[in-house]
């Protein structure tokens, strides 16, 4: 069942060009020259029940413009959305108790007081009983292991522990649906495998529906089963994660290592080189023919060791931002 | 009780439905009034973080005050009469005045801040949230600093002036007061949020700001000490004279049945007037690209 259906969404913005300098800034304050950018061009998709999707897209695709449009931030210009029976830019009190949003670069937590405070302020905005909040932070607090940071000041968080507080604080009323906007962005690795652990055991335990946008495909790929690609606005894929390669011309990579010195043409023959870097050798050879290119290597090469791997998924998808570049 | 994770569910029903609607009127009324309070005591929370910025704040408010102070001294000295006010009039005229500022300035910073929201994009988090946004963004952040010492100090000079100049201090008459005071405060509310409003569409107002705090510097003495028009202008086209002239007036008498329907009216129409321009407001917001 489709908890969230978007139609046709488009959303324009209006600003004006300004020229450098001072001059620039003179000819402004007595004409403006109005431009239109389009953020969001005629956006369509459809997400299930509990299903977490990864919307991807490079810098400016309008990936934020399209959450803060479901999360009714921003009035579409033109084109529909309905959440779990509600138009999000309606506004409802109903519909804001149903999702949460969290956003890596804006915060809702009290900077100068302890986290445990804006929980606080987010039991009696959402109005949930004593009883029910109590549990639902203590839990959280032990599964984001912040039980003991709950009385420390916002400010003297690190960044990491500021980002668990921002999901517990988004938690807090048990929302049906997520909307995550880099969510990792700035943190450490570790940090960022503790959040995406927690996310995805949320996932599984109470089905709540997630939409997030990442710059790491890391974790897009750990928790996410589809992908939803926007570039310039416009929708260029929608579906399985583990498609877009295949999309993409099905190849594979081999890594060579201790060949010693064999020439360009030589290895050309087995396939693309894509690297070469002292003693390793990466090759990328069609997915089909991986087989007899691996047995040829072997039985011409002297290898030490090889191995195969995906061509990572990060230049797919930039193979797919590039193809729709070139084709608008 | 079961876990967080069994436990959820999506119970929508004690949100309006099978509710009269004055209970439910008054169930947000109280939740509104709680809400308030969380507001203050956090503010309050987070003022007392910096103490030497917060006793900056009370002792900078007090020398604002102290000038204003000097008016009065200084008309004592001369024994000045404004039409039917004597000094003792105009001293609870001017009391009321220190009295609604300390009032105004308790919220006034989320006006002024109003225009960073809206450039940098921090809307967005007061937006998801299930209340009404303009509460939350108008009345989030209390100041104690300045409210203290322009409360205590304009009670007292009320106090001083109600006395002095021997007006009625029957049930009826302070409870009037009360009630013309209560509706200046919404008036204050309404009446200078409007303009910084405008930066929804022109985003940076420094200039509305000034102009909001130099017309609010008008009531710093009697509506009487400016001409007719003037008092006109400030009475019914911009009512900025009856938030501390009206009360004032009720208490010595001179307030007519006319001007006591257009003191409760016009706080109402300011609000339902801020009310519509917040919410056309809204819909022009456009966020900031994170």
């Amino acid at each position: 069942m489709d908890i969230i259906k978007v139609e046709h969404l488009c959303k324009e913005f209006s600003y004006y060009k300004k020229e450098t300098g001072l001059q620039g800034s003179l000819k402004n304050l007595f004409h403006r020259e109005i431009l239109t950018k389009e953020a969001v061009r005629n956006v369509s998709f459809a997400v299930e029940k509990g299903e977490i999707v990864g919307l991807l897209g490079p810098n400016g695709a309008g990936k934020t413009t399209t959450l803060k449009m479901l999360s009714g931030i921003l009035f579409p210009t033109s084109g529909n959305a309905v959440i779990d029976g509600f138009i999000p830019w309606e506004r409802k009190n109903e519909f804001k108790r149903r999702f949460s949003i969290v956003m890596g670069q804006k915060n809702q937590l009290w900077w100068d007081l302890p986290a445990s405070d804006s929980f606080y302020l987010n039991k009696c905005i959402y109005d949930i009983d004593d009883a029910a909040y109590r549990k639902t932070v203590e839990e959280l607090s032990e599964l984001l292991d912040v039980r003991e940071l709950m009385n420390v000041q916002v400010r003297r968080l690190s960044l990491g522990e500021r980002m668990k507080m921002e999901i517990l604080a988004a938690l807090i009323h048990r929302p049906q649906i997520l909307f995550l906007d880099e969510l990792t962005i700035g943190l450490d690795i570790i940090s960022q495998q503790k959040i995406r652990d927690f996310l995805q055991y949320y996932n599984e335990q109470t089905k709540t529906t997630v939409i997030l946008t990442s710059h790491y495909m890391r974790d897009i790929e750990a928790l996410c089963r589809r992908a939803v690609i926007i570039s310039h606005g416009q929708l260029v894929y929608d579906g399985e994660l583990s498609k877009i390669n295949h999309l993409m011309g099905d190849k594979k990579l081999l890594t060579l290592k201790g060949i010693g010195e064999i020439p360009a043409e030589k290895l050309a023959a087995f396939g693309r080189v894509r690297e070469k870097k002292g003693a390793e050798t990466v090759l990328e050879v069609p997915k089909d023919k991986l087989r007899e290119t691996a047995s040829a290597i072997l039985s011409t090469l002297h290898v030490e060791d090889f191995t195969v791997t995906e061509v990572p998924l990060e230049e797919s998808i930039a193979l797919i931002f590039k193809k729709e570049v070139d084709s608008l | 009780m079961g876990s967080f994770f069994e436990d959820k569910k999506g119970d929508m029903s004690k949100y309006g439905a099978g509710r009269t609607f004055l209970s439910n009127v008054a169930a947000a009324a109280k939740r509104y009034l709680h809400l308030l309070h969380v507001f203050a005591r956090f503010s309050l929370m987070s003022q007392l973080e910096y103490r030497a910025n917060f006793v900056a704040g009370v002792a900078v408010e007090t020398g604002w005050m102290l000038i204003k102070l000097l008016y009065v001294a200084v008309i004592y000295r001369a024994g000045i009469n404004i039409g039917v006010l004597t000094p003792d009039h105009i001293m609870l005229f001017i009391g009321l005045y220190v009295l609604m500022t300390g009032f105004y300035m308790l919220y006034y910073g989320n006006f002024t801040s109003l225009s960073t929201m809206v450039r940098e994009g921090q809307l967005d988090m007061y937006l998801v949230k299930p209340m009404s946004t303009q509460f939350l963004v108008t009345l989030r952040r209390l100041d104690f600093s300045l409210l203290l010492p322009d409360f205590v100090v304009g009670a007292v000079m009320v106090g001083i002036g109600w006395r002095r100049a021997g007006l009625p201090s029957d049930f009826g008459t302070v409870a009037g007061f009360l009630f013309l005071f209560m509706c200046s405060c919404l008036l204050t509310y309404s009446l200078f949020l409007i303009p910084h409003l405008l930066c929804f569409w022109i985003v940076s107002t420094r200039g509305i700001t000034d102009m909001t705090a130099a017309l609010w510097d008008f009531n710093n003495m009697p509506q009487m000490i400016y001409g007719r028009w003037m008092q006109r202008i400030g009475t019914f086209i911009l009512p900025i004279f009856v938030i501390t002239n009206f009360p004032g007036l009720f208490l010595m008498g001179e307030l007519s049945d006319g001007m006591m329907i257009w003191a409760v009216a016009a706080p109402i129409l300011a609000f339902v007037i801020a009310r519509l321009v917040w919410k056309r407001a809204l819909r022009s917001y456009t966020s900031a690209s994170s």
